[in-house]
């Protein structure tokens, strides 16, 4: 144990992955440009090239026995894990398919109607009816749970180059999670849309009706 | 000419944003994988969530269920939660929840994945799904690239501090900014110290989501567990607690 760890610091040490995190940011212009992949980022080591998604490993031999050391703090003695086979349980699932009723659970929830995908399907060559559009365009401002949600974004040669919320909810703790949050989500669209060098972003998102209303509405102003 | 069609599902209190490129199927065909993707994704919602009251996750917790009385995917689940609990040596432990066994560390990253192989079979070739942040991908790009994922600044949103490129496989980030401190130490009940956001990138999405989890937990500790045999195939990336830095493992690195 003491080994592999020292393997592995001096791993890290050796490769030299210990980044100090001054990334680019997203500010006007650098999103739609390569900005994203060298620069202070580090070298990007994902590697995962051939891998097929599934390879977890045989649960049937798990055999969980309730680590007692590790787990002193067990709430409920009676939730222990027993593995059980899956095929046997299938015969006999009891499944209480929960209310049948759809409950809609986003937190933002300013509509009530069960929300559908919205599948767009467009071809690989999407090309802005205005490819000269520039400037800044600020979105309509929406009312939601957490608060007004406001957008404005930046808009070079037809792309959108920034975006940021100009109201955005901040009268609580959990209203300025979520903001932050919106904020994210927008991200990945944004760099989705300008087919930037980075096709999706994680680490937690989340988007609220108001900020895609909001973004919607800037995005029309600029005509794209 | 590859058609891209993109969808976006409100469910589990958040937003999983769908991505598909194909060259041979139809966009129809496409709209029905989603579709379904969108009804196991609410299924889901129904059986694992925390937050409704009669879900089979919330009997369960409430001991008014055992395991046996579960549907298979509840119990496939509570099994994968078991084997990865024993990988991270305890630190990612559902049972050791308030309020009982909680799975939300795992099934994100494992209805992902579920929804990569249900899109699969409806002929879709190159798939990215990203469950809030957790993202399950497929097949790379359409010109045979990998997919690019960037990892964000645990507080500065708009900033990407990490690329990683993926074909097949999963990236899962836990940290103490999601949703406030939610990542309790299971060997102490206190409040998750270990790092400040842990990514792991791995074959399969449910345990690349216990894995960051349990970095959370355990920091640099944690780097040992992937040098285990069953976890060659994936890697972390860590920022830490205190300091703006990080650190990142790959077992296949050291051959």
């Amino acid at each position: 144990m003491k080994r592999g760890l020292l393997i592995a610091t001096g791993t890290i040490g050796g490769l030299g992955v210990v980044f100090a995190i001054t990334p680019p940011q997203f500010g006007g212009g650098t999103l739609g440009g390569g900005t994203l992949g060298g620069g202070t980022l580090g070298s990007s080591t994902g590697a995962l090239s051939s891998g097929t998604t599934a390879s977890a490993s045989p649960i049937t031999s798990t055999t969980p026995t309730p680590i007692a050391s590790s787990t002193p703090t067990h709430s409920s003695a009676g939730t222990t894990p027993v593995p059980k086979s899956t095929k046997k349980s299938a015969t006999k699932k009891a499944t209480p398919k929960a209310t049948p009723k759809k409950t809609k659970t986003t937190g933002t929830g300013t509509k009530a109607t069960g929300s559908t995908p919205t599948p767009v399907a467009s071809s690989a060559a999407p090309t802005p009816t205005k490819a000269t559009s520039s400037g800044s365009f600020t979105g309509s401002a929406v009312s939601t749970r957490y608060g007004t949600v406001q957008v404005q974004i930046t808009v070079t040669n037809g792309k959108i180059t920034a975006a940021r919320g100009v109201q955005m909810p901040a009268r609580d703790f959990r209203s300025q999670q979520i903001s932050q949050q919106a904020e994210v989500y927008l991200v990945q669209e944004t760099l989705a849309a300008n087919s930037a060098n980075i096709q999706g972003v994680g680490g937690a998102s989340y988007t609220s009706q108001g900020w895609q209303q909001s973004l919607a509405s800037a995005v029309a102003q600029a005509g794209l | 000419m590859a058609t891209r069609t993109q969808a976006q599902i409100e469910v589990w209190g958040t937003i999983v944003y769908l991505e598909i490129w194909s060259n041979t199927v139809d966009e129809l065909r496409l709209k029905e994988g989603i579709a379904e993707v969108e009804h196991f994704y609410r299924e889901v919602d129904e059986v694992f969530s925390t937050y409704k009251e009669n879900s089979v996750i919330s009997r369960l917790r409430r001991i008014e269920i055992s395991i046996e009385d579960c549907p298979p995917d509840v119990i496939e689940v509570w099994n994968l939660c078991a084997y990865a609990r024993e990988l991270t040596e305890g630190s990612f432990d559902p049972w050791c929840v308030e309020g009982g066994f909680d799975p939300s560390g795992y099934v994100k990253g494992w209805a992902a994945d579920r929804g990569i192989g249900i899109l699969q079979a409806h002929g879709a070739e190159h798939i990215q799904i990203n469950a809030a942040g957790d993202l399950a991908l497929a097949g790379g790009l359409v010109d045979g690239k990998p997919w690019s994922i960037g990892i964000r600044h645990p507080e500065e949103a708009h900033t990407v501090v990490k690329v990683f490129e993926i074909t097949d496989g999963a990236i899962a980030t836990s940290g103490t900014y999601e949703r406030g401190a939610h990542i309790r130490d299971p060997h102490t009940g206190m409040i998750a110290i270990g790092a400040r956001s842990a990514s792991v990138v791995g074959p399969d999405g449910g345990l690349a989501d216990a894995l960051a989890t349990a970095l959370v937990v355990s920091g640099k500790d944690g780097a040992a567990w992937f040098l285990k045999p069953e976890l060659l195939e994936y890697q972390c990336w860590v920022i830490e607690r205190h300091s703006d830095s990080a650190w990142g493992f790959d077992p296949r690195s050291i051959g």
